[in-house]
């Protein structure tokens, strides 16, 4: 069997033989489709793989050739695409907090004050995911959802591993103080 | 449970329809067999000049539904904006730092020489999508008629002071 020629490889012959770049589609957009679904649901996730390949064909002369895949340039597009539907992102955001604490309280070894912290958290870290600046959520969601490496999320995102390390741990901060049972009487208090 | 499981909680899959792969695919090599294709270009281009170029092409894009063509971008060794080149219909436009060929913004030179004429489907669309993205209406939407049909129009200024007119074909005759 021939092997298949690495991603860079790939992009830098679509240079001059547009229809190559066929491939990267057919590598990648399982991938990024199930990644767009997850943050904006499957209508508006089909709406825009299509687009979010077609500005990475436009745009395929920036990819840095020293990088072994396109899969993070590519989440970084999808990723930017997305901050024009964020109501759509936190209609569903909210929707799965509602599910996840259903799941917890149909689960028979959960008590009943484990239901009930869940229908009571779930919402929370929704809404504390969906109130972080874009920035952070959009890398704490590459890390989180999409198992991505510090260093993945650097190449996505286009940002020194230090900031990516930083905006995580910013965003970590503030679903902690959710957490904390002191953290929740603050909330209430104010 | 720490604060990235947390999150993990609310993961959750989308149910796609089998064809939605195929379309996207349609969709890239569609733009694809564009690029490949001699692009038609117009006989006439007008070259417009801004202070600040990233600002007005995040305008022109954002107010007027213009389209940047990505390749055809221009980028000078410090990263500013060279020349870009942008598409509405069958029109393209040019743009680039004013000082380049003997040209002013109006922003600088206190004075528009010309306005640009575009023709749209829908103008009061346009016009409710420009002035929410901040173009400041020069002219509201007037309909003009002439013994053959007429046209509404309205005139924008962009952040610089250019001067665009948008106007859309009507046929039937005023309504009274």
């Amino acid at each position: 069997m021939v092997s298949s020629p690495p991603d860079a490889e790939v992009i830098g012959r679509s240079l001059d033989e547009p229809e190559v770049f066929g491939l990267i589609y057919d590598r990648h957009a399982p991938t990024v489709l199930r990644y767009l679904g997850r943050r904006v649901g499957a209508e508006i996730a089909e709406g825009l793989v299509g687009e979010l390949f077609r500005v990475a064909f436009e745009r395929r002369r920036t990819f840095d050739a020293s990088r072994v895949s396109a899969l993070p340039w590519l989440y970084g597009i999808g990723s930017n695409l997305l901050l024009k539907h964020r109501r759509s992102e936190a209609r569903r955001l909210r929707a799965s907090a509602r599910m996840a604490a259903a799941g917890e309280a149909a689960d028979e070894r959960a008590t009943a004050a484990a239901a009930y912290d869940a229908r009571v958290l779930f919402p929370r870290v929704a809404e504390a995911i969906e109130a972080l600046p874009d920035d952070e959520r959009l890398a704490l969601l590459l890390f989180a959802w999409e198992d991505l490496s510090y260093q993945d999320v650097a190449e996505a995102l286009e940002l020194p591993i230090g900031t990516v390390r930083s905006r995580l741990n910013r965003a970590r901060t503030r679903l902690r103080e959710l957490l904390e049972p002191d953290g929740k009487n603050k909330e209430k208090a104010r | 449970m720490r604060p990235v499981d947390l999150a993990r909680k609310l993961r959750r899959e989308a149910a796609f329809e089998p064809s939605a792969l195929d379309r996207g695919k349609a969709a890239l090599m569609a733009a694809i067999r564009r690029e490949s294709e001699p692009r038609r270009w117009p006989t006439i281009v007008p070259q417009i000049p801004y202070q600040d170029v990233t600002a007005a092409l995040s305008f022109l894009e954002r107010a007027f539904g213009f389209r940047e063509v990505l390749t055809a971008r221009l980028v000078s060794s410090d990263g500013a904006i060279g020349h870009a080149t942008l598409e509405f219909g069958s029109g393209v436009i040019g743009i680039g730092p004013e000082g380049h060929h003997g040209t002013m913004s109006p922003k600088t030179a206190g004075i528009e020489s010309q306005y640009i004429s575009v023709y749209v489907d829908d103008v009061d669309a346009h016009y409710q999508r420009a002035a929410a993205a901040g173009a400041r209406i020069a002219t509201g939407l007037r309909d003009y008629f002439w013994s053959d049909g007429g046209h509404r129009t309205y005139e924008a200024l962009d952040p610089e002071g250019h001067r665009w007119r948008f106007h859309q074909w009507i046929r039937e005759g005023p309504r009274s």
